[in-house]
């Protein structure tokens, strides 16, 4: 379901939307991966400190049979899994294969939108660190 | 990605949903899916709506435990994205003159509470 968008002059499914398939990753890319101080996930198992439980992060279950960023390898259709979110209850849309049209800094019009172009959103609870939690996420 | 309790809204009727997302932090990886692809920080602000029909649809696999139950919706999106280190920016034409060929809005359970 990776998001991919303007068609043209390179501009498909790699600016744009490679762009929004990792919007997700991008999000909570921790520090580690952009400089030499790394800085855990808001939603990473805390280290315990004075013998308190461990009980797990924050951070909502990937779908089991999918990749963890819930795209790359399932587009939103009738009868799969639309939810990126495993252990989760709630309202939920989503949608795919965006078309349209729009104008780059230079000017340039350029078609967007290909069949995999998806967005979701899943708001509800979800169940993490052995309690159930309150959350609004998105898909891109 | 987490959205602010202000970014999903809908309207009284809940027959629409507005997802509003801004500045979100995503990569511009035109290489992708090549392990090396290389990434690039850029930026995204969107607005999607839905707006939902009259057609039941639910989608349900007892295996791996999901069930998804809503109606059919139209899709409608714009958008804004910079990728400052190649000096990019592209902004959809307005909302309304785009389209999408598959949406659902409704609820899902999957998951521990499937069986509930």
């Amino acid at each position: 379901m990776a998001s991919n968008y303007v068609s043209r002059m390179g501009l498909d499914r790699r600016r744009w939307l490679k762009l929004c398939v990792s919007s997700g990753l991008a999000a909570s890319l921790p520090g580690a991966l952009v400089g030499a101080q790394s800085s855990p996930r808001a939603c990473s198992p805390p280290i315990p400190q004075n013998r308190e439980p461990s009980n797990g992060g924050l951070c909502p279950y990937p779908i089991p049979w999918l990749d963890k960023n819930g795209n790359h390898n399932q587009a939103a259709m009738p009868n799969v899994e639309l939810s990126s979110i495993y252990h989760f209850k709630g309202k939920l849309a989503r949608c795919s294969g965006f078309h349209g049209m729009g104008t780059d800094d230079k000017g340039n019009r350029l078609a967007w939108g290909t069949p995999t172009t998806d967005y979701s959103y899943m708001a509800g609870e979800y169940w993490a660190a052995r309690q159930p939690r309150q959350g609004i996420f998105a898909h891109t | 990605m987490p959205v602010p309790s202000n970014g999903l809204t809908f309207s009284s009727d809940g027959k629409m949903a507005t997802l509003q997302v801004s500045n979100a932090a995503i990569i511009d990886q035109p290489r992708w899916p090549a392990m090396d692809a290389e990434s690039t920080p850029a930026f995204l602000d969107f607005r999607l709506v839905f707006t939902a029909t009259d057609e039941p649809v639910k989608y349900e696999d007892p295996m791996r435990q999901y069930r998804f139950e809503g109606v059919k919706a139209t899709a409608q999106l714009e958008a804004t994205v910079r990728v400052p280190s190649i000096d990019f920016a592209f902004k959809t034409d307005p909302l309304e003159t785009s389209k999408s060929d598959f949406g659902v809005m409704g609820t899902e359970v999957n998951g521990r509470y499937y069986g509930s």
